[in-house]
């Protein structure tokens, strides 16, 4: 396995280092010198995540307001990398509870330091699973074994869980009521022309559960999707349902679900590790359900007028609502004076993204809301450069919806004590880049 | 303050102080200028008051460096507002926000015409500082009436004119066609008969821009000048507030002296003799303080004085003064007044005369080099390389080359570019700059560029003397333990060029050389494999006899990189070794290199280019106005074979010629090179092969044990050695008359048998001439080129050469020039044809004259018969039956020679080779 890094820093967005480890000795300490000259002082943030300066390899990436800085030497496997930083965070987060921000890692130095030690080691990835992580790195004290009271949990033997067979499961789980949650989130890229022609469109999705169940369930979940109906077809030898099938690209699944199984009989099946975890991803890029067009007009009335009209049309089921619908209709820099009129929802200029938001709390489905607002330009010395006419953007969760059609069709639990178990789905669809040339 | 009491401008500024991060910030002023689009597009229109407040927000966030391009037309229309405060606003922000170039300005000329020609005289600063600042042409074309005319009112307060004064210096930088000459010329001198030292001061700094155009318009400006300085340093009439730490306003006399210093010189007795009393005052009166600013301002003066005694071309004794005073400044301990100490005499320098008292604290500005502040270090750099003349070069350049090892890492590079440019300038004799340059680049190899060790090749190559000493002086650097990369380099051309003269030292056998050289073969990059290859393949063409084991081993490697990734080393190896299989074409292959062409030193050239972007007037530029004869190279040195062309080498013709020729370089276009690279099709033209031949073997001939003597059938030429009992053939040419005073360096006698066997050297030397000789034989036909090197300072004159040619001998002298300038190498062609055989010899009857010396010599020319003969190989079975045929003497001739000291067969057959004589080997005469 290559390198992932020689050093791992926390910047805060002034480019004062907030925590770092090295993990080589490859690099000097003062190579964030040069990522914060070279990189955060110039326009170049956030134009490329990969970046060579002076024969050592910047990967950056920003959650929240922290940069996470990883400086390496050799020829390093980058998506190793940042995905060692994705999961790092996650885990952070997981220990936090909640946010990963500045604040949150000046409260945790040691413990990050803690985790720092044990999720990396000479620029190797190591184990990243906060489950496993939170048994012998704990936030409470930690009972001295020369008390004289005996304690309450047996102290947990860290090697075996990790070299085990089902290295994220612990033995000996107990819970009085057995549930297992599913959620399916997806989140709609799209880039519609002004005539409303799809340029390019795709759905990405992820399945996420979270498991309470007792012992060393095994566990089968069945979609919709093209594959596993056929195969199953197949085997019990009787003609497709008919209905619609899901064709999933891109398929990656946690580490949990046994890959030979899926193989050979395109089954996900699984021995869950307790509480929450992400079970696969996928990309879906033919037939997909739109949840809202949006029809634009916006005209230029001569220097210093613009009169803009936006229709959003809502197109799932009309018992269905979507919520937290925002439009930002982008307006030129030299916007000074705006009026509107909306059927629902409210706008406003907001000068320091020159766009107009409107804000539709509630969206109910098969309704088309409009907007119309008069913008006033001023005028200005440079003239010549015409406005480049930036994409309408929009952002939305649409419940009880999915894009791409994927369904749950079942989830079977089996267990040696056979307990009873309740399952819960969700749906939820989300707006990625859901852009709208206009 | 304006700003008193806007809340709203004070939170906003707060506000932007508070961002933790740029991204807020710009968050932040998105918002505010969004807000002040919103007021600015507001029908109702804004208060004074407001418009102020926003005009203000603009500009500081304009001044944060963000783009506005709005609201131009309030800051313009603030500036027509009737009330100090908005005016004012209006003023400072047009002149911070637009330029010349944009068109709202138009809207604002009126507005500030009728300001400045108002009778309000804060108005008419404000309007003053604003066009000063901002001085477009159309403001030029339209105000600068107004403001000439305010600035000549006599009724106008000094603060008003003064700022018309600068005002009008501004529109002039812009457009000088504002000022007319001929009106101007006699306003100006007028304005100088001012007393207010303000407007004084202002109107100077408007003289030295007009007087920098147009020096001669304004001659009438000079007396006033001098009497402005002559107030100025007797201290008369100066109100207190222009006395700056008991300094007459110094900023007026640095000004002053500084226009002075644009007037070519100054005629009128009365004001030179003024002008001297008062610079004299300035240079006794200034001392070193304690009180820094009074230092600073006594210094500023004291500096430009001494740029004006330099301007002036004053008497010696003065100028004796200044360096005195500039020695004292070198020594004392404030760093700036030492800089500035170092930087004026390097200035100095530009005066010829005050070399020779410069050259008196040479051993302070020495000191100066171990300075700890580099830019002293630099200065004093600078000011050693300035003052280097042959007198002093070895000493500076010792110390420069001492100090290398313990010098900034900044500095080595430009430190030892500069020691090897003197060296190379300077040297006394060739073999002390071969030890310079090896000194350097074992001492800092990392900063030599690759100038410098191409141009010691160069020397190296063009000079036969000095081969076996530089041979042997980079093996003794090679066999240290830890040797620089450049070093090898240039060992393994040398070693590789010239080892095979060493051969007969101890520890020099060509074996050992190699080991020596292949020792650092893995050591290496992949730029000096290539030069390491090609030093294999000429030692093993050197090794006489063969070598087997060496030649396997050698071999070996060429085998080893037959296979090398890079195509350079790769191809090298590949040819060579399938030229090592040739044999005997070998030779003529890999023959030594030919001379490189005379050129200008791409060092002096690099120097000369780096030196732009240092101070202005640099040592080297001062040098190089002094000395325009430097751009030649050193030519104390023979002749350099490349070189064809019959055009007299002048610094024109030098000039022209490409200076990156690099030994090495493969990218190189030298057609010399060809044959470095070993390619078998790309032999030199101009180089028959016998005469590579003749070339590579010379210098063996002579290496050859002494008393070793030759009889060849001609007999043409007898004795190599030239020892007094040699002395039979040659008998019957004239020997040169020894009338003159000036003494050859070397015996003429055995440079002429030299050259009978080799086709270029040295004919003749002494120490104001050299006269160096290149042949190419071609049949009948010979083609010789003269070198007439000037080796002094000084032109030689009256040269004339003048053949004294044999009755078997047709030649052709071309144009010989009357003088040779300094330091200078002319090149005559000589065309020889040869009518009959013969053995007499032609003269050069060559004189010159330097200073009142006239010397006169008579040089035999190494035209001789063997030249012109050329050999063929003729097999046994064809040569019996020829020998067989022709009857006795004169044409048939067999002699034994006895008494003559035993000569190893290879040798005995390069000597003859080299009279052209051809060996057939296997033939063993009837007749023996």
């Amino acid at each position: 396995m290559p390198v992932a890094a020689s050093a791992i820093y926390f910047l805060n967005l002034r480019g004062d280092v907030l925590i770092n480890r090295l993990y080589r000795d490859d690099v000097g300490g003062n190579m964030v010198d040069a990522f914060r000259m070279h990189i955060m002082q110039t326009k170049e943030l956030g134009t490329c995540p990969v970046r060579q300066i002076g024969g050592c390899s910047f990967f950056y990436m920003r959650i929240s307001n922290v940069y996470i800085v990883i400086v390496v030497s050799s020829n390093a496997n980058v998506a190793c990398a940042f995905k060692f930083v994705v999961e790092a965070v996650a885990l952070f987060k997981s220990y936090f509870g909640g946010a990963f921000d500045e604040d949150a890692i000046r409260n945790n130095f040691v413990l990050i330091y803690e985790l720092l030690d044990e999720i990396m080691d000479f620029g190797y990835p190591q184990n990243l699973s906060p489950e496993i992580l939170k048994l012998y790195i704990t936030q409470e004290g930690v009972r001295s074994p020369f008390s004289s009271k005996p304690s309450d949990k047996p102290v947990p033997n860290a090697t075996l869980q990790v070299t085990g067979a089902v290295g994220w499961r612990r033995e000996g789980l107990v819970y009085k009521k057995n549930e297992v949650f599913l959620d399916i989130v997806e989140s709609v890229n799209l880039l519609m022309s002004s005539k409303g022609s799809v340029l390019r469109c795709d759905v990405t999705g992820k399945i996420l559960m979270k498991c309470f169940l007792s012992g060393m369930p095994d566990l089968k979940l069945g979609l919709n999707d093209k594959i596993g109906l056929e195969k199953e077809s197949q085997l019990k030898s009787r003609p497709p349902k008919s209905g619609k099938t899901i064709e999933l690209d891109d398929v990656t699944f946690h580490q949990c679900v046994n890959l030979t199984r899926f193989n050979s009989e395109k089954t996900v099946s699984f021995v869950p590790p307790d509480g929450e975890f992400e079970l696969m991803k996928y990309r879906i890029t033919e037939g997909v359900n739109l949840p809202f067009r949006v029809l634009p007009t916006i005209k230029e009335l001569g220097r210093t007028r613009m009169e803009v009209n936006v229709k959003v049309k809502s197109v799932f089921g009309a018992k269905m609502f979507a919520l937290g619908v925002v439009i930002k209709i982008p307006v030129p820099k030299q916007t000074a004076k705006t009026s509107f009129q909306v059927t629902s929802g409210r706008a406003k200029y907001q000068a320091a993204i020159d766009c107009l938001v409107w804000k539709i709390r509630k969206f109910p489905g098969q309704t088309e809301p409009t907007l119309s607002a008069e913008v006033e330009l001023i005028s200005t010395m440079a003239e010549k450069k015409s406005w480049t006419r930036p994409p309408i953007q929009m952002e939305f969760q649409v419940p009880m919806f999915t894009a791409s059609g994927l369904r749950v069709r079942f989830l079977k639990v089996w267990e040696k004590s056979g307990y009873n178990t309740v399952e819960w789905v969700r749906y939820i669809t989300k707006a990625g880049s859901y852009e709208i040339r206009c | 303050m304006a700003m008193h009491g806007m809340r709203g401008l004070s939170v906003f500024i707060s506000d932007i102080r508070n961002c933790q991060n740029k991204e807020q910030e710009r968050q932040r002023i998105d918002k505010e200028l969004g807000n002040v689009r919103n007021r600015f597009k507001n029908e109702k229109g804004l208060s004074p008051y407001e418009k102020k407040k926003y005009v203000w927000k603009m500009l500081y966030i304009y001044m944060l460096g963000y783009d506005v391009d709005f609201g131009h037309m309030e800051a313009v229309s603030l500036i027509s507002a009737p009330k100090y405060p908005e005016k004012q606003v209006g003023y400072i922000v047009t002149s911070c926000l637009l330029n010349e170039n944009h068109d709202f300005l138009r809207l604002a000329i009126n507005t500030v015409r009728n300001d400045i020609i108002g009778r309000n005289e804060t108005f008419q600063c404000l309007a003053l500082t604003m066009v000063g600042n901002i001085g477009g042409r159309e403001f030029a074309e339209s105000l600068a009436p107004d403001v000439q005319k305010l600035l000549l009112s006599s009724s106008c307060r000094p603060l008003v004119r003064k700022k018309a004064a600068l005002c009008l210096l501004r529109l002039y930088r812009k457009n000088p066609d504002v000022v007319n000459v001929d009106g101007w010329a006699d306003r100006m001198a007028q304005l100088l008969d001012e007393r207010d030292l303000g407007v004084l001061t202002s109107s100077m700094s408007l003289l030295v821009a007009l007087v920098s155009n147009n020096h001669e318009a304004y001659w009438s400006c000079l007396p006033k000048c001098v009497k402005t300085l002559e107030r100025l340093a007797r201290n008369q009439d100066i109100p207190q507030e222009y006395t700056y730490y008991g300094i007459p306003s110094p900023w007026l006399q640095v000004k002053t002296m500084r226009a002075l210093q644009y007037f070519p010189t100054i005629e009128d007795p009365y004001t030179r003799r003024t002008l001297f009393e008062v610079l004299q005052r300035i240079l006794m009166g200034t001392d070193v303080v304690k009180n820094v600013n009074k230092n600073n301002a006594s210094h500023a003066v004291l500096f430009e004085a001494l740029a004006l005694v330099m301007h002036l071309d004053a008497e010696k004794e003065m100028m004796s003064q200044c360096v005195a005073l500039l020695g004292k400044f070198i020594a004392v301990r404030e760093p700036n007044i030492r800089y500035l100490g170092l930087e004026n005499m390097t200035r100095m320098l530009m005066v010829t005369d005050a070399q020779e008292i410069i050259k008196r604290h040479q051993a302070q500005i020495i000191t100066s080099l171990k300075d700890p502040d580099i830019s002293i270090r630099r200065r004093a750099l600078d000011l050693l390389y300035g003052m280097c003349d042959v007198t002093n070069a070895k000493d500076i350049v010792e110390e420069l080359l001492q100090y290398l090892s313990s010098a900034d890492f900044t500095m080595r590079e430009e430190l030892s570019l500069k020691a090897a440019i003197l060296a190379e300038k300077f040297a006394p004799d060739l073999s002390w700059y071969v030890d310079v340059i090896l000194q350097l680049i074992d001492k800092a190899g990392d900063f030599i560029s690759d100038d410098i060790w191409f141009r010691v090749v160069q020397f190296v190559t063009n000079n036969d003397d000095l081969q076996p000493y530089a041979a042997a002086k980079v093996k003794e650097y090679l066999e240290k333990p830890a040797v620089h990369e450049t070093m090898v380099k240039v060992s393994a051309y040398i070693l590789g060029e010239y080892s095979h003269l060493l051969a007969r030292r101890p520890g020099c056998s060509p074996k050992e050389i190699f080991g020596i050289l292949h020792e650092k073969l893995p050591t290496v990059s992949t730029t000096t494999i290539p030069i390491l290859l090609s030093a294999y393949a000429k030692i093993l063409m050197h090794t006489q006899p063969p070598d087997q084991e060496l030649q396997s081993q050698i071999w070996a490697i060429f085998n080893k990189y037959e296979s090398c990734i890079d195509a350079e080393i790769q191809q090298r190896a590949v040819e060579y070794f399938a030229l090592c299989q040739k044999g005997a074409a070998l030779m003529d292959i890999l023959a030594e290199m030919p001379k490189f062409p005379e050129r200008k030193s791409s060092l002096i050239k690099r120097a000369e280019y780096s030196e732009a972007d240092t101070a202005e007037q640099s040592a080297i530029k001062l040098r190089a106005q002094q000395q325009p004869s430097n751009a030649l190279v050193v030519t104390d040195q023979p002749p350099a074979n490349g070189a064809t062309s019959p055009v007299p080498v002048g610094p024109l013709s030098l000039a022209m010629v490409p200076s990156m020729i690099t030994t090495e370089d493969h990218t190189s276009t030298d057609p010399a090179l060809s044959q470095q690279n070993g390619s078998l099709t790309k032999v030199d033209p101009q180089h028959p092969s016998a005469d590579l031949l003749g070339d590579l073997l010379g210098p063996l001939a002579i290496e050859g044990p002494p008393g070793a003597t030759v009889q060849s059938e001609y007999n043409a030429v007898s004795r190599l050695e030239g020892g007094p009992d040699a002395v039979d053939g040659s008998a019957i040419v004239p020997v040169e008359e020894q009338r003159n005073t000036v003494q050859p360096i070397g015996n003429i006698a055995e440079r002429f048998h030299a050259l009978c066997l080799k086709d270029s050297g040295v004919l003749y030397e002494d120490p104001y001439i050299q006269i160096g000789i290149k042949a190419e034989w071609r049949a009948h036909h010979g083609r010789l080129v003269l070198f007439l090197g000037n080796k002094n300072t000084a032109p030689l004159v009256s040269v004339q050469a003048l053949m004294l040619p044999p009755a078997h001998l047709k030649m052709e002298l071309s144009l010989v020039p009357d003088t040779i300038p300094p330091r200078a190498q002319v090149q005559c062609p000589l065309e020889v044809v040869n009518l009959r055989p013969s053995r007499d010899v032609a003269v050069l009857d060559f004189s010159y004259k330097f200073g009142t010396n006239m010397v006169n010599v008579k040089l035999r020319l190494p035209a001789v018969l063997n030249k012109f003969l050329q050999p063929i190989p003729v097999p046994a079975e064809e040569f019996f039956p020829q020998w067989r045929s022709l009857s006795g003497p004169p044409l048939k001739l067999q002699e034994v020679v006895r008494g003559v000291r035993p000569m190893p067969l290879p040798e005995m057959a390069n000597l003859l080779n080299s009279f052209r004589l051809m060996i057939c080997p296997g033939l063993v005469s009837p007749f023996i």
